[in-house]
């Protein structure tokens, strides 16, 4: 197993060698990559539309659906300020990371059994902007709460 | 009510946490089962893989015992297809979800290593002649991708068991409750399931079995252990009218008790529930995780396509270039950034209510180690908050008979709630023979100084010295008295009626066992000790003195609290903790940078506070500053840990140390300290779970 470790990986000596490459390709992998790159901070980065509102009943109170697939759709959801809110998460991916929602600063936890709809309520809240997100933190999601 | 048919209210007996909790625990387990099979069916593949490989890995030459067929490519892409797309189909399915919505996280950074490793691997199997004629050898790195995979999954599953551990302190409280209770109906004992016990039933509890409900004692006496909730060690006497807590255990006798509280309403899960609140918030530090998080693999794409770019440029050989591609990309751990803190939460604010304090937040956790003062109340903190009238002595003015003074005394304070006062009407009522007290009209409590009204005529006063001083009654006879009183830690309480200092009583509330050895701890974690007392200066300085504290702020009323506690904030000697019994200190314990309130171990209803001693024990004090710096400690290091591996390890994959080195990290490596760094995370903030907070000196009395 000789290209495991580190320095033994020069002496497999076909692999590491520099071929001359004609300007035009190097051109071209450079352009490619940064394009590649712009492409990708672009995709992940921006912010991509406002975000979905909630319906409002004609009780007062606000509700939406959140589908939990590998990621919450939608991931931003914007709500009014000083009514009642009830979100109804739908749960269809299996990783363990996604059976839990936090809402951190509600100080609230909810578990997600799979292939079902949980429903939480969270009481009126005023403007601002509240995320949300997995058990392990890794899938995201904001409440934005305006006037 | 029969005992087979439930009564409606059982119906809406609210599903016990336990229940839920058992709902989940059940998902998790099957997922784990899942997981180690997709591992043991990928370790399989990836073995034979490998050696599959072993004529590549040793460069060329072709051991003998491997039939050719064996060692081709086309083997090898047989094998590795099934690791990635079934045993690491989660990536990908992850991965491309999370793509559409605009989001990149571990499963990203997985799918994109491995699939680029085998993508490649695939361009050389069919067209082997392109690299050939590039004068590189036609080798393929299936066993690169595969063994990836294999570490990642094994990474998944590690951290999956040690991730379980973290909530264990919750789910061993939810095990406390036992089963099914022994319930009287109809005159008989029957044992039915707690879930159908409802509020007024009559519950029976043999020596050595649990609590199963909170309720009041109404027959029987006994000794039971509640350091299961409290963290007090010592059993507690329980006889008829005490209160009982559900999961505590009975030691000695036996005891029927009425039921008061069931489900979601009883002390356990009041305590599950605080526990579980505080470990969905969030700390300071995280929300700088946080941030990073959002950022981090985006970024780590970013790098890992400028690694190929620029190794492209360099040595022009794309074979190399897409190793360093790869190694960057599975190198990269965003899921040790996003546990380090939540784990360390999860295990600490467990182990705390293992030890009867409950932090109500991430936050009060993260503030209490970094306190510089703690402002101890007096009553009911430091002492235990159970006045007792020591001393009864007439003064010279006196007109009145002792009988009808005390009589009057009582009418008047009968009618406050004040701890002083029960004392005295306590007092009174035992050394009176009839029972009845003379009706008060147009009484009166006058905040931090006494009561008055008017009975039969008189205008009865009863209140502190001070008061009388405020309202120009000429008090020097009393002078030598108040003086002896106070200095023997006595509360004076002056009687006057029509405006004639009749008599006064001496009041002591003995300091609890436990106050001097928390102060002395307090005192060795470097905290300034305050304390805080309505009492006259002269029987504040005694009490301090007698546990050990020097600096005391006495006769302040409990409307100026807040502000005495918003005065040493401003005067920089902040951060700044309040301890308190929770009734009228709300305010001051709503103003205190982390406010602690004690728990009387059944009433857990404490709204102020940030912290909760569910024992009256002092000594939770010390304990809870003691666990918040070691959890804070544990997640500078989980913090330290995560940023300094990926600070370290992406450049080192990218190849950077190449040139001054020859150092060159296989994508192999990579990925296998990607899989244990997380693991190595949760490990240490199990670490936690041996916390123990240091015992305190024996007290002095």
């Amino acid at each position: 197993m000789s290209n495991l470790f580190a320095a033994d990986l020069i002496n497999a000596e076909p692999l590491w060698r520099t071929i001359e490459q004609p300007m035009a390709l190097k051109a071209l992998v450079a352009t490619i990559g940064v394009a590649l790159i712009i492409l990708e901070l672009w995709w992940f980065l921006r912010r991509h539309g406002g975000g979905v509102a909630a319906r409002e009943s004609e009780a007062g109170l606000q509700e939406i659906t959140i589908t939990v697939d590998g990621g919450y759709v939608p991931s931003r959801i914007q709500v009014k300020a000083g009514r009642p809110l009830r979100l109804s998460f739908h749960r269809m991916n299996p990783s363990g990371c996604l059976a839990q929602v936090i809402f951190p600063d509600f100080h609230k936890t909810l578990d997600l059994p799979l292939n079902a709809t949980t429903g939480l309520e969270l009481p009126a809240t005023k403007a601002g902007v509240y995320p949300f997100h997995c058990g392990m933190n890794m899938v995201r999601g904001v409440l934005e709460v305006v006037d | 009510m029969s005992s087979t048919s439930p009564s409606p209210s059982c119906c809406h007996a609210t599903k016990g946490p336990a229940e839920l909790a058992d709902g989940m625990e059940r998902e998790l387990a099957r997922e784990r089962t899942l997981l180690r099979r997709k591992i043991r069916v990928a370790a399989l593949l990836t073995a034979l893989v490998m050696l599959s490989s072993l004529p590549h890995m040793l460069g060329g030459g072709h051991p003998s015992f491997l039939p050719p067929w064996f060692t081709s490519p086309w083997t090898q892409l047989l094998l590795t297809t099934p690791v990635l797309f079934w045993c690491g189909r989660d990536f990908f399915t992850g991965a491309i979800s999370a793509f559409r919505q605009h989001s990149a996280d571990m499963n990203t950074l997985v799918a994109a290593g491995t699939g680029i490793a085998w993508l490649t691997s695939l361009f050389t199997t069919l067209f082997p002649q392109v690299l050939i004629a590039e004068g590189l050898p036609a080798d393929v790195y299936y066993e690169t991708a595969a063994v990836i995979l294999t570490l990642v999954l094994l990474g998944r599953l590690l951290e999956a068991r040690a991730r379980g551990q973290t909530s264990e302190a919750i789910r061993r409280l939810l095990q406390l409750q036992p089963p099914t209770a022994r319930v009287v109906r109809e005159g008989q004992a029957v044992e039915v399931p707690v879930s159908l016990v409802v509020v007024g039933d009559l519950v029976q509890v043999r020596p050595g079995e649990k609590v199963p409900t909170d309720g009041v004692v109404i027959e029987g006496s006994s000794w039971v252990e509640e350091s299961m909730l409290t963290g007090e060690p010592t059993p507690i006497a329980k006889a008829s009218g005490d209160t009982v807590i559900g999961a505590s255990m009975n030691r000695s006798g036996s005891f029927t008790f009425r039921v008061s509280r069931i489900g979601a309403d009883t002390v356990l899960a009041q305590i599950t529930d605080l526990v579980r609140q505080a470990q969905s918030s969030r700390t300071q530090v995280q929300r700088l995780a946080d941030q990073v998080v959002g950022w981090f693999v985006p970024v780590v794409i970013a790098l890992a396509i400028a690694a190929f770019v620029v190794w492209f440029l360099i040595s022009g050989n794309a074979v190399l270039a897409m190793l360093f591609l790869v190694s960057v990309l599975v190198i990269a751990c965003p899921c040790a950034l996003g546990l380090a803190t939540p784990t360390s939460i999860m295990v600490a604010s467990g182990k705390g209510a293992e030890n009867g304090l409950i932090f109500r937040s991430a936050e009060a956790l993260e503030t209490a180690g970094k306190l510089r003062t703690v402002v101890l109340d007096k009553t009911g903190t430091l002492t235990r908050g159970q006045p007792e009238v020591t001393d009864f002595e007439r003064l010279p003015d006196g007109v009145l008979p002792a009988g009808t003074l005390l009589a009057l005394t009582a009418a008047l304070e009968s009618r406050s709630e004040h701890p002083l006062a029960e004392a005295i009407v306590t007092y009174a009522r035992s050394r009176l023979k009839e029972g009845e007290l003379p009706s008060v009209k147009g009484f009166e409590a006058v905040a931090g100084r006494g009561l008055q009204g008017s009975i039969g005529g008189q205008q009865v006063q009863v209140g502190t010295p001070r008061w009388f001083e405020e309202l120009g009654i000429d008090t020097a006879a009393l002078q030598p008295l108040v003086e002896r009183l106070e200095v023997a830690a006595r509360s004076v309480a002056v009687v006057v009626v029509d405006g004639r200092m009749e008599a006064c009583f001496g009041v002591a509330d003995p300091l609890k066992s436990t106050s001097a050895g928390a102060v002395a701890a307090l005192r060795r974690l470097g905290l300034q000790v305050v304390m805080l007392s309505g009492d006259a200066r002269r029987t504040a300085d005694v009490v301090a003195a007698q546990v050990g504290i020097k600096r005391v702020i006495a006769e302040v009323r409990p409307a100026d609290k807040a502000s005495v506690i918003k005065r040493l904030q401003e005067q920089g000697e902040g951060p700044v903790a309040m301890v308190g019994d929770g009734i009228n200190d709300a305010p001051a314990l709503a103003q205190a940078d982390v406010g602690i309130a004690m728990g009387s171990g059944t009433d857990v209803a404490i709204a102020a506070s940030d912290i909760t001693l569910i024992s009256g024990n002092l000594g939770g004090v010390p304990a809870a500053i003691e666990l918040s710096r070691a959890a804070m400690a544990n997640i500078r290091q989980n913090l330290f840990f995560a940023f300094a591996y990926n600070v370290a390890g992406i450049p080192l994959a990218a190849g950077l140390l190449f040139p001054l080195t020859g150092w060159l990290l296989s994508p192999m490596i990579a990925g296998a300290a990607m899989a244990f760094s997380s693991v190595s995370v949760v490990s240490n903030a199990l670490r936690l779970r041996r916390f123990q907070p240091l015992p305190l000196a024996e007290a002095s009395n």
